[in-house]
C-alpha cells in the first residue's frame, strides 16, 4: 500500500514537472489538414548541352516558369535549392538516388537543354521516382523563347497528369475588361500572363465562358439590341448567335464541353435551358413562374445548380437535369447567386450579399457546411480552376474591380489584372 | 424830280459799292473741328409668335429620338431588390398608358434596369422582372400587348454612376422607349 502511494506521489511530481516544462507550455506549429501532403520534388538546375547564349537564356526562362508552376500547384512542393549542395552533383548518366532521398526528395526532375536550329531549343524533362530509382516519364519540347511559358506550362501539366491530377497550367481565364474604353472580352493564362483581347466592338459583351478545349467562348452580347448568346470560335474567327426570342444570358460549359446551360426568357419568364455545345437541341429544365437563373452543370452532367427567387429572394438550388427533384442549398441571407460547382462535385461556390457586402462562400455537399472565403471588398463571379484547388474571382479589395485567384480555402490571394476595370472571370475547365 | 432820282441812284450805288467792299473784307471762318458721331445700330428682332402645338402635332412633327429624349413616356422607379409597382408610380404608368392609348401606332421597348447592389446575372433577371411588371400594368390599363417588347440591362446602364442611395434610387427603373410610331 505504501509502495503504491509512493509511486502515485512520484507520478504526481513528474506531472507537475512536465506541466511546468516547455514541453507542455509550448505551442507546436503543426496543423493537420485533410488531404494528401504535397509531393516533394527536386528540380536541380538544367544541364545545358549547348553554349549558345539564346539557348541558355531560353532554357533558364522555361525552368523558372516550370518551378513557379509547381510551387503554385498545391500538389508539389519543391526541395530547397540549397539542399543540393549537400549531395554529389547530378550526373544524368549515373544518378545517386540515395543522395536525393537524403534531402527529402520523392520525385526527381532532370532537365536537359539542347540547342536546335534557328534559336529553337529542345527542352527535355525526365522524371524519376527516387525511392524505386525508376523513371516515371520523359517529355521533350521544341520551341523558341517566345513560347517558353507555354513549354513550361505543358511540362508542369504533364507532371500533374502523371500524378493523377487535372492539367491546370495551360488553362485559360476569360474575363471582361474596360481597359480600352468599352466592355470587351479578354483571355489570359492562369498566372495573369498573355492578356489577349478577344472582342472589339461597341456593344456590351458580358459573362464570357471558355470551353474546356479552349477553342471557343460563349458570351452574352447586346449587339442585336437585346441580350443574346453567342459562340465565338477563337481560331476560325466565326461568331454564331445561338439564342432566339426573349432575353438570354449567362452560358456556361459542362466540364466535358458537351453541353451549355444558360438562362432564357423566350417562354416569357427566366428559365434554365440546356443545349448541345453548338447551341442546338436546347431543352427547358425549369418550369416555374419565378426567376430561375445562373445555371451551372455538375461535373457528372446530371444536376444543375441555379438561382431562383421562388421564396421571394434569390437563393441557390440544385435540380436534376430533367427538371425534377429541386432542393434548396442556401438558407442564410436574402441574396445568394452565382453558383459554381467544383470539378470533383463536392463543393459549390456562391456569392452572398449580407448588409450590402458581397462575399464568396463555399458549400460542402457531404458535410452540409458553409465556409466564407473572402472578407474585404466586393467579391463576385467565382469560378474553379480545372483541378478544383484554386478559385478565380473579381474583387474590389484594392479599389477598382480586378481579377484575383485564391486557393480553395480562401488563402494565398494573387492579383492578376491592373489595367481598367476587370470583372466576370471564368476559368476553363 | 430827276435830281431826287439821281440822288437816290447815287446813294443806292454808294450803298451797293460799300456793301460790296465790306463783303470782300469779310474773312472766311475757320471750319470747326467736326466730331464723328457714333451711330447706334440695333436691328430690331421681330417677335416670335409662339403657338403651342397640340399634342397630336408634337407627335407628328417629332422624330422617335426627339420623343424619347423629351421623355413623353415617363420613367418608372422601383424599390431596392423589388420588381413590384410602387404606389407612387401608379399615376406615372397610368399617364404612360393614356398616352399610348392615344397613339395606337406606337410600339415601345421597356428597358429594365437595376442598381449596382446585385450580381450580374440576377440583376439581369431582376431588370427583366421590372420591365415585365410595367408591361403587365400597361396591359391591364388597356394598352395592347402586341406593341410592347421588353429587355433587361441589369446594372450595366446606370442613370447615375455614383455609389450612394440617391444614385441607386435613380438607377432602379424601367424606361419606356418608343421604337416605332
Amino acid at each position: 500500500m505504501k509502495k503504491h502511494m509512493i509511486i502515485i506521489f512520484l507520478i504526481f511530481i513528474c506531472l507537475i514537472f512536465f506541466w511546468q516544462s516547455k514541453l507542455f507550455s509550448q505551442r507546436v506549429g503543426i496543423t493537420i489538414e485533410k488531404g494528401v501532403a504535397a509531393i516533394s520534388v527536386a528540380t536541380p538546375k538544367p544541364i545545358f548541352k549547348t553554349k549558345k547564349d539564346i539557348a541558355i537564356k531560353t532554357g533558364n526562362y522555361i525552368y523558372g516558369v516550370f518551378k513557379d508552376d509547381l510551387r503554385f500547384s498545391l500538389v508539389f512542393s519543391l526541395v530547397p535549392e540549397g539542399f543540393t549542395s549537400y549531395i554529389r552533383p547530378l550526373n544524368p548518366k549515373q544518378i545517386f538516388f540515395k543522395d536525393w532521398e537524403s534531402i527529402g526528395a520523392k520525385i526527381l526532375v532532370v532537365t536537359e537543354v539542347n540547342e536546335d536550329t534557328d534559336d529553337n531549343i529542345i527542352y527535355s524533362i525526365t522524371v524519376y521516382d527516387v525511392k524505386t530509382s525508376k523513371m516515371i516519364f520523359g517529355k521533350k519540347y521544341r520551341g523558341k523563347i517566345k513560347s517558353g511559358r507555354l513549354i513550361a506550362h505543358k511540362a508542369a501539366d504533364e507532371m500533374m497528369i502523371n500524378f493523377g491530377e487535372k492539367p491546370v497550367f495551360s488553362s485559360k481565364i476569360v474575363f471582361v475588361s474596360s481597359r480600352d474604353g468599352n466592355k470587351e472580352i479578354y483571355m489570359m493564362d492562369y498566372d495573369g500572363n498573355n492578356q489577349t483581347r478577344l472582342t472589339k466592338n461597341r456593344y456590351i459583351d458580358i459573362l464570357p465562358a471558355i470551353s474546356p478545349d479552349k477553342k471557343k467562348i460563349a458570351y452574352t452580347s447586346y449587339r442585336s439590341g437585346k441580350p443574346d448568346l453567342y459562340i465565338q470560335y477563337l481560331y476560325e474567327g466565326i461568331l454564331k448567335k445561338i439564342s432566339t426570342g426573349g432575353v438570354n444570358y449567362g452560358a456556361k460549359w459542362s466540364c466535358d464541353g458537351k453541353y451549355l446551360v444558360y438562362t432564357s426568357s423566350k417562354s416569357g419568364n427566366a428559365e434554365i435551358y440546356i443545349a448541345d455545345s453548338n447551341g442546338s437541341n436546347s431543352q427547358k429544365v425549369t418550369f416555374s413562374r419565378w426567376v430561375d437563373s445562373s445555371p451551372d452543370l455538375s461535373p457528372s452532367n446530371n444536376e444543375i445548380a441555379l438561382t431562383s427567387d421562388r421564396t421571394g429572394s434569390p437563393q441557390i438550388y440544385v435540380i436534376n437535369r430533367d427538371g425534377t427533384n429541386i432542393r434548396r442549398i442556401t438558407f442564410e441571407g436574402t441574396y445568394n447567386d452565382s453558383p459554381a460547382w467544383s470539378p470533383d462535385g463536392e463543393n459549390l461556390l456562391f456569392v452572398s450579399r449580407i448588409e450590402g457586402r458581397f462575399d464568396i462562400y463555399k458549400y460542402n455537399f457531404r458535410a452540409q457546411t458553409y465556409s466564407k472565403l473572402t472578407n474585404r471588398g466586393r467579391n463576385e463571379n467565382p469560378s474553379w480552376s480545372p483541378d478544383g484547388r484554386h478559385i478565380v474571382f473579381s474583387s474590389t479589395i484594392n479599389g477598382t474591380p480586378q481579377i484575383y485567384i485564391m486557393d480553395y480555402k480562401g488563402t494565398r490571394r494573387i492579383r492578376l489584372t491592373y489595367k481598367g476595370k476587370n470583372t466576370m472571370p471564368y476559368w476553363s475547365k | 424830280m430827276k435830281k431826287v432820282l439821281s440822288f437816290f441812284l447815287i446813294v443806292f450805288i454808294a450803298v451797293f459799292f460799300y456793301s460790296c467792299k465790306k463783303n470782300k473784307i469779310k474773312t472766311i471762318p475757320k471750319p470747326k473741328k467736326q466730331e464723328t458721331k457714333i451711330e447706334k445700330v440695333q436691328e430690331e428682332v421681330p417677335k416670335l409668335k409662339v403657338e403651342k402645338l397640340s399634342e397630336e402635332e408634337i407627335f407628328n412633327k417629332k422624330s422617335i429620338e426627339e420623343l424619347n429624349k423629351e421623355q413623353v413616356l415617363k420613367i418608372v422607379f422601383f424599390d431596392f431588390d423589388k420588381a413590384n409597382i410602387r404606389d407612387d408610380m401608379i399615376p406615372v404608368i397610368e399617364e404612360n398608358a393614356d398616352w399610348l392609348k392615344k397613339h395606337p401606332t406606337v410600339k415601345i421597348l421597356i428597358e429594365g434596369h437595376c442598381d449596382e447592389r446585385g450580381t450580374v446575372e440576377y440583376n439581369l433577371a431582376l431588370g427583366e422582372k421590372r420591365a415585365k411588371a410595367v408591361k403587365e400594368y400597361l396591359i391591364s390599363s388597356g394598352v395592347s400587348p402586341g406593341i410592347i417588347t421588353i429587355i433587361s440591362y441589369g446594372k450595366s446602364k446606370p442613370l447615375d454612376p455614383a455609389h450612394n442611395e440617391a444614385a441607386w434610387s435613380k438607377n432602379r427603373r424601367a424606361e419606356l422607349k418608343i421604337i416605332e410610331k
